[in-house]
């Protein structure tokens, strides 16, 4: 009898995706956030768009906290440098879209490398206070180069054109979303297959010993940083363009930690958790807003009035209780539950 | 050169309250090795107190002043008991980012209770103008001058004699060693979140008699992280003195290259001093084994 899900050679060890069924549900996925945009309402829609643009991001965040261990809290500095690269080549130098995506991925990557190099000396929590500190920078530059950026006015950002096809709708852009997410989605399922990848992970588990096994360090660190900032750069300008309107107090810091929380809630270093993380820290405070305008409609006032704060407790109290109780995030739950109903009624 | 004497001056007095928040990080750094991302808010909740106390039972300053230091202690035995002792032998990463969810209740949780609107803090006194060599100093930029230099000679001698002091360097350096060598881990560990809530709960509420009280102050605690980075994160007194060198910076670069640089000139000298000694000036070189 076969008692587990074996692997027998490299190829399957390395596949992409390893059995029928998840090939099968994947499809299904697919086809049902293709066939969204026509059947969900304008409000619901939103939420989509917003759900696919973080996964893109939380996906860049993942290469380099997930994959590589780099604890970065300045990811909002590549985010808002990315959004500013396409609304300065599109708005205000009438670049085409796809240079301007182009442009919102190489200029956080070019910034990454300027972040990236003294970081590499450092480690654990004086790496996660130097990219802080970058991001602090990043906003002090963004408002001083006026000529560039406007300053504190900000820009506005019209939604794209790409190739005749106007991405003006609210649905045709949720299209785009999703083709940029699940062409990310593919990059990092890729790079962590890949010998990079596994590279990457080595570091993340013990540095030294990965160095001794004649890891590049330097090389291998500064390329996590590149291409995290590259998909972060992109997610930037997506978030722009869902927005319309880019400026340095559309990008706060919070978002940096809500990116951390998404990663963490949804299991650190998967890709799958990247995604379900995404799903549940969007939704939760909505979810919570329709809760409590089940019990009465006067809680749902006190609710609106104090929504933020409310909304950021919520943060902080989930980030908290998935560390205190499952720290391998909703993956790990996830995969706690297949086992035992694998192996019922045995514990293992 | 008399502008000059007066930015450092007006230097000194802020860096003083990043010096003592710096030094609340460094307290916990040290007995715990943790950053803890939640000081800024927890200043700035003991400050709050303090305004909350002056307004509503009395404006007496040794009420105020012990109010203040109660709600810090009481503070930070909560923190420990109910949030971090629960994370105890988890990894650094997880406990780290418990502290920073920490952060993000305890800043919506101020805006919630207090309102969003910046307040005086008002004890009738550190608004007082001394004239030293005809230059104008605030009374009150000079007490928390003189506070950070008192409280850096007690806490040195605190870690070099006492008997605590020695136990949470012990726990510092080996938890498990000095388990075995019968000292209570959680006890020292809620002694320093004690006493990192009152040191940093210091600095706020100088910050709030000196400026404004406003929600805007969770920030002092992301200004003190050049501040103790520069100190080095495990070195208590470096810290201290690590604020007063970036409160200088700050205001020389605001003076004289621009505002924005202001804001930046911490986190720009912490990038190029961290460049050269990855670990701060004062703190100690980590060797490692695999």
């Amino acid at each position: 009898m076969r008692t587990g899900d074996y692997k027998q050679s490299y190829g399957e060890l390395v596949a992409l995706i390893d059995s029928p069924p998840v090939w099968l549900w994947s499809a299904v996925l697919l086809l049902a956030l293709i066939a969204a945009p026509h059947l969900l309402n304008s409000y619901a829609l939103s939420f989509l768009m917003i759900i696919l643009i973080t996964v893109t991001g939380a996906l860049g965040l993942n290469i380099l906290t997930g994959y590589t261990g780099l604890i970065s809290l300045g990811h909002v500095g590549f985010l808002v440098t990315g959004a500013y690269a396409y609304a300065v080549l599109v708005s205000k130098y009438h670049m085409p879209p796809l240079v301007g995506f182009l442009g919102a991925g190489v200029v956080p990557a070019l910034a990454s490398l300027i972040v990236g190099a003294p970081s590499l000396r450092l480690k654990g929590l004086y790496l996660a206070i130097t990219t802080l500190a970058f991001s602090f920078i990043i906003n002090t530059v963004i408002l001083e180069m006026r000529w560039l950026t406007n300053g504190a006015r900000g820009i506005q950002v019209q939604r794209p054109e790409i190739f005749g096809i106007s991405f003006d709708s609210d649905a045709a852009f949720t299209y785009l979303c999703l083709g940029i997410a699940v062409l990310t989605l593919l990059a990092t399922l890729n790079i962590r297959r890949s010998r990079v990848g596994r590279a990457f992970v080595a570091i993340r588990d013990n540095d030294t010993a990965a160095r001794v096994m004649g890891i590049n360090l330097h090389a291998y660190k500064l390329f996590a940083f590149v291409t995290s900032a590259f998909i972060t750069g992109i997610a930037g300008a997506l978030y722009g363009i869902y927005l319309s309107f880019v400026s340095v107090e559309g990008f706060p810091f919070l978002l940096s930690i809500e990116a951390l929380a998404i990663l963490i809630v949804g299991g650190l270093g998967s890709a799958l958790g990247a995604v379900l993380g995404t799903i549940l820290i969007v939704l939760l405070p909505e979810a919570t807003r329709l809760v409590f305008s089940l019990f009465s409609a006067q809680l749902d006032t006190s609710f609106t009035t104090g929504a933020q704060e409310l909304k950021s407790m919520l943060y902080g109290l989930v980030i908290i209780l998935f560390l205190r109780f499952q720290p391998r995030g909703l993956v790990g739950a996830w995969h706690d539950i297949r086992r035992t109903w694998v192996h019922w009624p045995l514990r293992y | 050169m008399q502008y000059l004497i007066q930015l450092l001056i007006s230097g000194l007095a802020i860096g003083a309250i990043y010096g003592l928040i710096a030094m609340g990080f460094a307290v916990i750094y040290k007995s715990t090795g943790l950053v803890n991302f939640a000081q800024g808010e927890m200043t700035m909740i003991t400050a709050y107190i303090a305004w909350t106390i002056s307004t509503t039972v009395s404006g007496n300053v040794f009420v105020v002043a012990l109010g203040a230091i109660l709600a810090a202690i009481l503070l930070g035995l909560i923190i420990e008991r109910f949030v971090m002792r629960p994370m105890l032998g988890e990894p650094v990463f997880a406990t780290v980012m418990v502290t920073i969810g920490l952060a993000v209740i305890l800043r919506s949780a101020i805006n919630f209770i207090w309102d969003a609107y910046p307040h005086g803090l008002d004890i009738g006194m550190g608004h007082g103008i001394v004239h030293l060599g005809g230059i104008g100093v605030r009374t009150g930029q000079l007490a928390v001058i003189a506070t950070l230099l008192l409280l850096l000679a007690a806490i040195w001698a605190f870690f070099r004699y006492s008997k605590v002091g020695v136990a949470m360097r012990a726990v510092a350096a080996d938890d498990r060693t000095a388990l075995l060598m019968g000292i209570s881990a959680t006890r020292v560990h809620a002694l320093a979140w004690a006493a990192s809530s009152v040191i940093a709960g210091i600095g706020g509420v100088f910050f709030a008699l000196s400026y404004d009280l406003s929600p805007a102050m969770f920030q002092l605690g992301l200004k003190a992280f050049p501040a103790t980075i520069l100190g080095g994160l495990d070195a208590v007194l470096g810290s201290g003195l690590g604020g007063l060198l970036i409160g200088i910076t700050e205001n020389l670069a605001g003076g004289y290259v621009g505002s924005g640089m202001k804001e930046v000139a911490g986190f720009a000298m912490i990038i190029v001093v961290l460049m050269v000694r990855p670990f701060g000036i004062f703190g100690e070189r980590d060797i490692e084994r695999v």
